[in-house]
C-alpha cells in the first residue's frame, strides 16, 4: 500500500510539474507576443495589421494587455465619436437620472416620440439589469469598482442614439470592453461596434433582417453540417432559439469570458461573419453529443455550453468551418437572401394580411 | 398592466399548453414563462427544476430552457419550461421565434390554454404593493389560475407547475382537451419561411399570448 501511494504521489507530482513547464511556456508566449504587437505591429498598424503573420499571431488571442488597443483600432471610429461628445452624453444623461430621481418632469423637447415614461422605464431597466451583468465577477454591481463605468457607458449610449436606446444584452457588451478599455474609449468602441449593420438589425429587434441573417446562417450549417443540419430540422430546432443569445451578447454571457475575448479578438478582425462561423464551430465541436439529442436537451445544450468548453479545440473546430457557399461568401449570400426577402414583400400582396 | 413594473412584488404570467409526449399514456406539456424585467421568471425556473434558488444571476437574452419529469394523478408527465427574456422589445421577438406554435395554439385552443399567474417575490412582504385581494380579484376577472409565489424559498413553485399540469390533465380527461388534435396543429417546421412571407403588421398580434 505504501509503494502505491508513493507511485500516486510522483505521478502526480509530475503531472504538477508538467503543468508548471505548460504555464511558462503558455507565459513565455504571451510574453513574446506583447512585445511583438507593441514593437513592430501596433507602430505600424495601417501597412501590417492585414499580413499574414499578423494575421496568425491574432488568431492566437491578442495579449490582455493589448487587447483593447488592438480592438478599438479594429473596430474603427467611423462615427467620429469624440471624448467631448462622450462627456456630452454623459452629462446627459446624468442630469436625466437626476430628474427622475428626484420626480422632475422637466422633459426636453428635442426627441420627442420617447415618452418620458418610456425613458424612465428603460433607466431603471439599465439600474436592474447592470446588478445582472457578470454578478459572479462582483466587480459591475453596486459598489463594485467598475458599476459606474457601466452605468456611464449604457447611459450615454441612451443619450446618444435615442432612438435604438437600452436594449437588453448591451450590457455585457459595454462590460466587456470595459475590462479592456478606458471609459470613454469603450463608449467609443461600443457606439461603433453597435452601428455595425448586423449589431443594428438585432438591436433594433427588426425581425425580418434578423431572419435573414438566421437563413444565411443556415445556409453554412446546411453546407458545413449536413447530417447535424438534417438533425436540427427533424427537431424543429430553428436558429433564433440559439443564436438570439449569441449574436445579442457577442459570445460574452454563454463562453467563459477569456474564450469569448478570443472570439472578440477575430470578430473584431473579421467582422459578423465570424460570429456565425463561430456558431457552426460550436455545433461542429459538438456534432457527435448533438445528433444524439432530441429539441430540449439540444436547446437546453446550446443555451447553456458547458462551462469548461476548451478554448484550442473551439478554434480548430472553428478553423476547419468553410465559409463559403457554392462559391458565395457570406455577405454575397446575405445580401442575395435580402434581396429575395424584399422581393418578396413587394411582389406578393395577397400574402399582407 | 401596471403590476408588472411594480416595485418588490412582481408578477410573471405562465402559459401552457400540451401536446401528445408518446402514445403510451405519457404527456409532454409545454410551459412558456412570461412576464417584466426582473419578476423571477428565470429564478421560478431555476427552482423548479434544481430545487434552490439561484443567486448570482444574469439575465436572459432570448429563451433559455428547462424540462422535468413529474407525476400528476398517477401519469408520468415530461414539462418542457420556456423561459423568456423580459423586456419589452426584446420579448416581442422571443414571441415571433415562437410565432408558430403559439399562433397555432392560439387559434386552435385559445379556450383551453391553462393560464396561471403568479405573483412571484412573496418573501419581500415589506415591499408589497398589489394586495392578494387585488391580484385574485385581477385574475379571476380575467380567469386565470392565481398563486403567490418565492423563488427564493421555494414557497407555491412547485405546486404553480403541478396545479397548471393537473389542470391540463383534467381538461384532457374530461374531453374538454383533444390532445391528438392539439398536437397535429403545433409545427415549428418552417416558422421562420412562413415569418418571413408575412408582413410586418402581422408580428404585432405575437407578443400578448395570454390576453390579459
Amino acid at each position: 500500500m505504501v509503494v502505491q501511494a508513493k507511485k500516486r504521489e510522483l505521478k502526480e507530482a509530475q503531472r504538477r510539474k508538467k503543468q508548471l513547464e505548460e504555464r511558462c511556456r503558455l507565459e513565455e508566449s504571451i510574453g513574446n507576443a506583447v512585445l511583438t504587437w507593441n514593437n513592430e505591429i501596433l507602430p505600424n498598424w495601417e501597412t501590417m495589421w492585414c499580413s499574414r503573420k499578423v494575421r496568425d499571431l491574432w488568431w492566437q488571442g491578442i495579449p490582455p494587455s493589448v487587447r483593447g488597443k488592438v480592438w478599438s483600432l479594429a473596430i474603427g471610429n467611423e462615427l467620429n465619436i469624440t471624448h467631448e461628445l462622450f462627456d456630452i452624453c454623459l452629462a446627459r444623461a446624468k442630469e436625466r437620472w437626476r430628474c427622475f430621481s428626484t420626480g422632475g418632469s422637466e422633459v426636453e423637447n428635442e426627441d420627442a416620440g420617447f415618452s418620458a415614461a418610456d425613458r424612465e422605464a428603460s433607466l431603471e431597466l439599465i439600474k436592474l439589469d447592470i446588478s445582472r451583468t457578470f454578478p459572479n465577477l462582483c466587480i459591475f454591481q453596486q459598489g463594485g469598482p467598475y458599476h459606474d463605468m457601466l452605468h456611464s457607458i449604457l447611459g450615454a449610449y441612451t443619450c446618444y442614439r435615442p432612438d435604438v436606446g437600452y436594449v437588453q444584452g448591451m450590457s455585457f457588451i459595454a462590460a466587456v470592453l470595459i475590462l479592456n478599455l478606458d471609459t470613454a474609449d469603450a463608449f467609443i468602441a461600443f457606439s461603433n461596434l453597435l452601428n455595425k449593420p448586423c449589431q443594428m438589425a438585432f438591436f433594433r429587434v427588426d425581425h425580418g433582417l434578423m431572419l435573414t441573417y438566421f437563413a444565411a446562417f443556415e445556409v453554412f450549417f446546411e453546407e458545413n453540417l449536413p447530417k447535424l443540419f438534417a438533425h436540427f430540422k427533424k427537431n424543429n430546432l430553428t436558429p433564433d432559439i440559439y443564436l438570439i443569445d449569441w449574436i445579442f451578447t457577442l459570445y460574452s454571457k454563454s463562453l467563459p469570458l477569456d474564450l469569448a475575448c478570443r472570439v472578440w479578438d477575430v470578430f473584431c478582425r473579421d467582422g459578423e461573419e465570424f460570429l456565425f462561423r463561430t456558431a457552426l464551430g460550436l455545433l461542429k465541436l459538438f456534432e457527435d453529443i448533438l445528433t444524439k439529442m432530441d429539441f430540449i436537451h439540444i436547446a437546453q445544450f446550446l443555451t447553456r455550453l458547458p462551462e469548461d468548453l476548451p478554448a484550442e479545440e473551439l478554434f480548430a473546430s472553428i478553423a476547419t468551418v468553410q465559409m463559403q457557399s457554392r462559391n458565395k461568401k457570406w455577405a454575397q449570400v446575405l445580401t442575395a437572401l435580402q434581396k429575395d426577402s424584399r422581393e418578396m414583400e413587394k411582389g406578393s400582396p395577397s400574402l399582407r394580411h | 398592466m401596471g403590476w408588472g413594473d411594480a416595485e418588490g412584488m412582481l408578477w410573471t404570467r405562465g402559459l401552457l399548453w400540451e401536446r401528445v409526449w408518446n402514445a403510451v399514456g405519457n404527456f409532454l406539456f409545454k410551459f412558456l414563462v412570461i412576464g417584466s424585467a426582473g419578476t423571477g421568471k428565470s429564478c421560478l425556473l431555476h427552482q423548479f427544476i434544481e430545487n434552490k434558488f439561484k443567486q448570482d444571476s444574469n439575465h436572459t437574452i432570448g429563451v433559455e430552457f428547462g424540462s422535468r419529469v413529474v407525476n400528476v394523478g398517477g401519469k408520468t408527465v415530461k414539462l418542457q419550461i420556456w423561459d423568456t427574456a423580459g423586456q419589452e422589445r426584446f420579448r416581442r421577438e422571443t414571441y415571433n421565434s415562437l410565432a408558430a406554435w403559439l399562433t397555432d395554439a392560439r387559434t386552435l385552443a385559445s379556450p383551453n390554454i391553462v393560464v396561471i399567474l403568479c405573483g412571484n417575490k412573496k418573501d419581500l412582504d415589506l415591499e408589497r404593493e398589489v394586495t392578494f385581494l387585488e391580484a385574485s380579484r385581477f385574475a379571476q376577472e380575467n380567469e386565470l389560475m392565481f398563486l403567490e409565489t418565492s423563488a427564493l424559498t421555494g414557497e407555491n413553485v412547485e405546486e404553480a407547475f403541478l396545479k397548471c399540469a393537473r389542470t391540463i390533465l383534467n381538461k384532457i380527461d374530461s374531453g374538454e382537451l383533444d390532445p391528438e388534435r392539439m398536437g397535429s396543429g403545433i409545427q415549428y417546421g418552417d416558422a421562420s419561411l412562413r415569418q418571413l412571407r408575412q408582413p410586418r403588421s402581422a408580428q404585432a398580434v405575437a407578443p400578448q399570448p395570454c390576453g390579459c
